[in-house]
This record gives structure tokens, sequence and C-alpha cells, in this order.
């Protein structure tokens, strides 16, 4: 539930809204002009929302991995390659 | 005496973990790819009332011209709300108008006019600087701009 | 082994030997050496930068020639030898040869680094390592512009020598029953990075011939008033040196192929993968040189297209980040200072390449373009990913090439704080940049939060700073008196290496 909940936050604000000021956008009258600043700003969290989470998923796998296949913990068990020395 | 061991190149595994991960990164790129070139449209749709400022950068100061001739050297005043259209070029080595807090950046070069517009939003005093390096004082080559409340 | 200073070998010997290994160790000692001296010159910078005002460099002039010598010593002097060095000693060996296949060559290649680096540091031009017309050609002081161009003329020749050499020892010397596609990725790596030195230097070679007869008013290339265009510069020297950049990374990468499937005692997962993630990038890095340029003015449809050529290289890299992840994976890692520096390495790969998409967004560029988020971004590649790759290689090569072992537990420092500093430098590098602050800038305003960046990053330089002193007294104590290293298996592994790093140096 709380998946399906956090996935389509992340997806009204990648993609919907976007999509919505697509359609909406600027004039050509004074008052009506788009601010570049908005514009880019946006587009630049956008990519550091898609940027950190996929970094979130990259650096906690790193950590993981290191952690669980260090040859000090205790599940730690000889790969099928140490058995005939060739890796 | 040389052993080469050449055995096992790699591990037993499947390829389609790989597949689908490289799958998810292209999605992603492709993301990246259509909202960069949407906010690019958008953001170089020029207004056809813009008014025309012409940008002169040269070692180390900048000087401006608006469209009813007058001119001004290290300081701009605009109005708010108004849209303005600078044509950006360079008396001597390549330097870069910018105004950060406007996200406006537009390479002055020698022998070209390059085109970037924009319309403040709101008053303040805001730094204009180089951003590309151009000598002895690019690291001084500032301005200011004031924007202010049209008339 | 080729360096045991216990028995030591008369210097003119190294000198004047065209042995791989010889050669090998000469170019890793003078690219170490150009390592700290660039290293060294980054602080100053740093120091100048710790708070707005004058600190420790009089004038802005001499601040403009120390990051230009800072930043050409780092790419010409040390990385791309430092490579060469790794190359020359282990590819003859990979191929299951006898040396390189031009060995003379090979020598004269080296040889040509210490005038060139001579010319560089002599000189101290003052124009960017980026040379830009028109101001390196109307407004950049000489002689020293000109004995940079001199010097980075030779270095491109050395470079060119060099590859050709790795290219024929790898495709036409290897050993019969050695196919390619069984060829360690390591040689692969460098197969890759030299193709691309051969089609992406004798560009740069002519836009260097062309800045120095623009500089001596023969000719007008980049002069508007002559009907030349200074962009034109940008575009020849980009399509050299984006590609370049893979130059630099490739090699790192490869160290890493040999490191982490060592350490985690199983193969790479998938060797196959590895070969088409070079192939690919080998070809697809020449499509995106112009998202350095977007900034000077190019069309719409000329932005898009570059930055689709961006992106397009992104997955190859990709690639290789699952390969090693998918090889620590199922492993039994020995955490020694080598797959230490190689995982370190590979997280900041990551950071770098989720930076680079973000660049490539063309719109960004209006924010970032010559900011200190730049710096921040390609440092995190020159510093975190191929220094980190290199470093990590150097203490896992020490044993073959000293016969002695490093201290470990100052090499496990040494990581610890090049990280720590790595990430404070680099990383708020980054958000300075957002704040506005431009690169290649002597002074800046009291602006407050870019006083507190300052202050973090020149605090960060200086760890950096204090874990490459260590580097420097581990690596010269080792030598000299470390254990000796059992050289059947200096790490305590087990298994049997792909192939024997015990090359017979015909001297010893």
């Amino acid at each position: 539930m709380k998946v399906i909940f956090g996935l389509g936050l992340v997806l009204s604000l990648l993609v919907i809204l976007p999509s919505i000021q697509y359609v909406l956008a600027a004039g050509d009258e004074p008052g009506e002009y788009l601010d570049r600043r908005v514009e880019i700003w946006g587009l630049f969290y956008r990519l550091m929302i898609v940027a950190f989470t996929v970094g979130t998923v990259v650096s906690g796998l790193i950590v993981w991995l290191v952690l669980r296949f260090r040859e000090s913990n205790p599940k730690a068990k000889p790969t099928e390659y140490e058995a005939d020395g060739k890796w | 005496m040389r052993q080469m061991v050449s055995g096992n190149m790699s591990g037993h595994h499947s390829t389609w973990p790989e597949w689908v991960y490289v799958g998810v990164v292209i999605a992603l790129l492709c993301y990246v790819g259509a909202e960069a070139w949407n906010i690019e449209r958008i953001v170089e749709h020029v207004p056809a009332d813009a008014e025309i400022i012409k940008v002169v950068g040269q070692q180390w100061l900048w000087t401006f011209e608006h469209e009813d001739g007058t001119k001004e050297i290290g300081e701009l005043h605009l109005e708010k709300g108004k849209a303005y259209k600078f044509e950006v070029t360079s008396k001597d080595v390549v330097h870069s108008f910018n105004i950060h807090d406007f996200t406006v950046l537009m390479d002055a070069v020698p022998g070209r006019v390059n085109t970037v517009w924009f319309s403040p939003t709101e008053t303040g005093e805001f730094p204009i600087q180089c951003r590309e390096y151009c000598g002895l004082i690019h690291y001084n080559m500032r301005g200011t701009l004031y924007v202010e409340n049209g008339a | 082994m080729v360096l045991e200073l216990q028995k030591p070998r008369p210097i003119w010997q190294i000198m004047f030997s065209t042995h791989h290994t010889d050669v090998g160790l000469l170019y890793l000692i003078t690219s170490l050496a150009f390592m700290f001296m660039g290293g060294a010159l980054a602080l100053i910078l740093r120091l100048e930068l710790f708070a707005p005002g004058t600190q420790v460099i009089a004038d802005s002039m001499t601040y403009n020639r120390i990051f230009t010598v800072h930043g050409t010593t780092l790419i010409f002097l040390f990385i791309l030898p430092s490579a060469s060095a790794f190359g020359n000693y282990l590819v003859p060996i990979m191929v299951r040869f006898k040396d390189m296949a031009y060995p003379k060559l090979n020598a004269v290649a080296f040889w040509m680094i210490p005038p060139a680096g001579a010319l560089i540091w002599l000189g101290f031009a003052d124009f960017t390592w980026y040379a830009y017309p028109t101001y390196s050609t109307i407004s950049a002081p000489g002689p020293a512009a000109d004995m940079w161009i001199f010097g980075l003329k030779i270095l491109g020749v050395s470079s060119l020598l060099g590859a050709i050499n790795f290219v024929v020892t790898i495709l036409k010397c290897k050993h019969p029953d050695l196919p390619l596609s069984k060829l360690p990725l390591l040689a692969w790596s460098y197969l890759a990075s030299s193709l691309i030195i051969l089609v992406a230097i004798p560009t740069f070679a002519a836009a260097l011939l062309m800045l120095l007869t623009d500089r001596l008013g023969a000719s007008g290339f980049f002069n508007p008033g002559m009907g030349g265009d200074p962009i034109a510069y940008q575009h020849l020297f980009w399509f050299t040196f984006h590609p370049e950049v893979y130059v630099l990374v490739i090699p790192a990468i490869g160290f890493m192929y040999e490191i982490f499937p060592r350490f985690s005692r199983k193969p790479i997962f998938s060797h196959s993968s590895g070969v088409a993630a070079f192939v690919l990038l080998t070809i697809v890095g020449f499509a995106s040189w112009a998202h350095h340029m977007y900034a000077t003015g190019m069309s719409f449809t000329e932005k898009t297209v570059f930055m689709v050529g961006t992106l397009a290289a992104v997955p190859a890299s990709a690639m290789h980040t699952f390969n090693f992840l998918a090889t620590m994976w199922g492993g039994r890692i020995k955490f020694a200072t080598p797959i230490m520096w190689a995982v370190g390495g590979i997280a900041l790969f990551f950071s770098a390449g989720a930076g680079g998409v973000v660049n490539s967004a063309m719109p960004l560029d209006f924010i970032t373009h010559d900011s200190y988020w730049v710096v921040g971004h390609f440092h995190l590649f020159v510093m975190g990913t191929i220094l980190f790759g290199t470093v990590g290689f150097i203490y896992y090569m020490f044993p073959y090439v000293t016969g002695r072992m490093y201290n470990e537990m100052w090499g496990k420092i040494h990581f610890i704080l090049s990280f720590v500093g790595t990430v404070m430098v680099f990383f708020t590098q980054h958000i300075l940049g957002l704040f506005g602050m431009p690169r290649r800038i002597y002074d800046y305003p009291p602006i407050p939060e870019w006083v507190q960046m300052n202050i973090i990053i020149t605090v960060g330089a200086f760890i950096i700073g204090i874990s490459m002193a260590i580097f420097l007294g581990n690596l010269i104590y080792s030598s000299a008196k470390g254990k000796p290293a059992n050289m059947d298996d200096p790490f305590g592994l087990g298994g049997k290496y792909y192939f024997p790093y015990q090359a017979k140096n015909p001297h010893h």
C-alpha cells in the first residue's frame, strides 16, 4: 500500500505535473512570460529526485554487499572456485 | 616458465538480471533526455515583444545598450515584468555573460552574436559575473543588475 | 620484480633499458612524482580560496598559472603516464609475449615525457588546460603559452607512439593459442583506450599547430578579424578531449577488473559484458563532445544531438558497475587495501556518472556552466574513480614490483582519509556551483554561503593532502624495509592467478 502511494507520488512529481504544464504553457504577453528560473530549477529538482533515488539503491547495495560478503561475516562460506583454486 | 591458467573466464550465472538493469538505465536516460528537450524548447521560445539589450563583454567589464540608445557600463537597469532579449558579443576574448539569480548565461564570443532572453520577476539588485576564463581580472569582471518597478 | 632496493641495480641500467618492466617502472616513478607536484599545487590554490581576499598568492596571474599547471600536470603527466606504466608492465605478460612489440620505441615514448614536463613547468602558462582562443592567441603571455603548446605537442606524440605499441602488441603479438575473446579485461582496457587515442589525438595535434601559427600572426584560424572562428577550436579540442576522458578512465576500470575478482575469490561476473562495454564506450564516446559547448550559442538541434550522444555512453559505464557488484555478490571478500580503494572508486564513479547524466540536460547548463559544479563533477571522476583505481592498483602491484609488502594499516588509513576528504571537497563543490560560484577565480565576494563552503572544501583538501603524505611515506619505507612478500600469494587469498606477475627481467 505504502509502496503504491510512494510510487504514485514520485510518478506525479516526475511525469504528470510537467505534462500538465506543457499543455498550459506560458503565453506571449507581459505578465504571462515564463520565469526561466522556475522551469530550469524545476527540471534540476526532478532530475535530482531520479539521481538520489538511484543513488540510494546503488550505494545501499554496495554497503550491503560489502558487509554480507566480507570474509569475517559469520555467514561467509568459501566460493565454489576456492575448491580447485582457479578464479 | 609461463603457466597460464585459462580456465573459467566467468562464473556460471544467468544473464536476465543484467538485461533488466540495462533496460531500467535506458528508460531513465530516455526520461532525462525527454524532460531536458522539453524544458529547453520552452525556455528558448523568445516572446515577440522582448526588448533587445546589446551586451558587450571585454577585458574586464560589461557594457550595455538599450533599444533607445541608452548606454550603461557595469550596471543594467531593467523593469520588472518586461521581457528582454540579450544580444551578447565580445570585443576581444571569449567571456560569458551570467546573471546567476535569473539563470541567464550565454558566452560572449568575438565575431559572433549569441542571444538569450528572460523576464525579471522580482525587483532588487542582482550580481552579473563572467563565466568563462578571460585573463587577469576574470575573477572580478562583475556588474550589477537593477530591476525596478515599471513606470 | 624489478625494484628490489636491497639489491640495487645501477640507475643507468634502468634508465637505458628497453625491457617493458623497466620502462613501466620509469613511467610509474615519473607519474607519481608529477602526481605529488600537481597535488601540491591544488593545496596552494585551496589555501588561497580559504577566505575572500588575498591569503597566500599575491596576484591573480600567479593564481591563474597555478590552476593551469595543476590541471595540465595531473591529466597529462600523472594519469596518462601511470596508465602507461601498468600497461607496459602487464600487457606483454597478459598476451604471453616477451616484451612490447617495439621495445626501443617504447623507451623513446617514455623519454619524451620529462622534457615535455619541463617545458610545462618552466613555462607555467595561465590560459587553463583548455587554452581557448582568442585568449590564448591574442592575450596569453608568452613564452609560457608557447612552451605549453610545444610541451603538449611532445606529449601527444608520446601518447600516439605508446598507443601504437599497445595495439600492435595486443593484436599482433599475442600468443597464437590465446583468442581475443579470452584476453583479460585489463588488456582489453588498454586496447580500447589506445584505439581512442589513435583516432582522437591527431585532431588536437592540428588544433595545437593552429594555435601556434595564430599566436605567431601567420594565420587567423581562430581570429574573427581574419575570418576565423574561436568556436572552431572548441570543437577540435573537445572532439579530442571528450574521448580522452574515456582514455583516462578506461584503464582505471581495467585495474578494477583485476582487483574485484581476485579479492572476491571468484571470477568476474561476465567477461563478455566487460568486453562489450569497453567496445561500446570506445565508439559511442566520440558522439558527445559538444556537451562542453552548450553555452557557446549552439542551436537547439545541435544541443539535442549532443545530449543524446552523451546519454548513449551511459549504459556502457553502467554495465561495468553491474559487473563489479555482481562479482562481489556471492564472493568471500578479503578487504585488504586494494579492494577498499576499488569499492570506494566504484561508489564515487557512480556519483560522478549521476552528475554527468544531470549535466547532459541542456537547460541545466544555464545554472552550472563553468561553475564549481563542473569542478566537483569532473574531480569525482579523475580523483574519485581514476586516482582511487590507480592507487588501489599500485598497492596491489607493490609486492610484485618490489618483492615487499606495503604497510597494510597505513594503506587503510590512507584510503579512509582520502575518501572522507574527496567527499568533503567534491560533493561540496557541486553545491557551491549551484550557488553560482564561477570556476577559475582568484578571489570571490564575501557571500556567506560561498565562504562557508570554501572553508569546508579547503579543510577536505588538506585531509587528502595528509593522506597522500602517508602514501608517499608508505611507498618509500616499504620499498626499502617492508616485509618480504610471499610471491606466490602476497595477499593470502589462495588460488592460482590467471597469469604470473613475475616478469622475467633480463637484468635481475
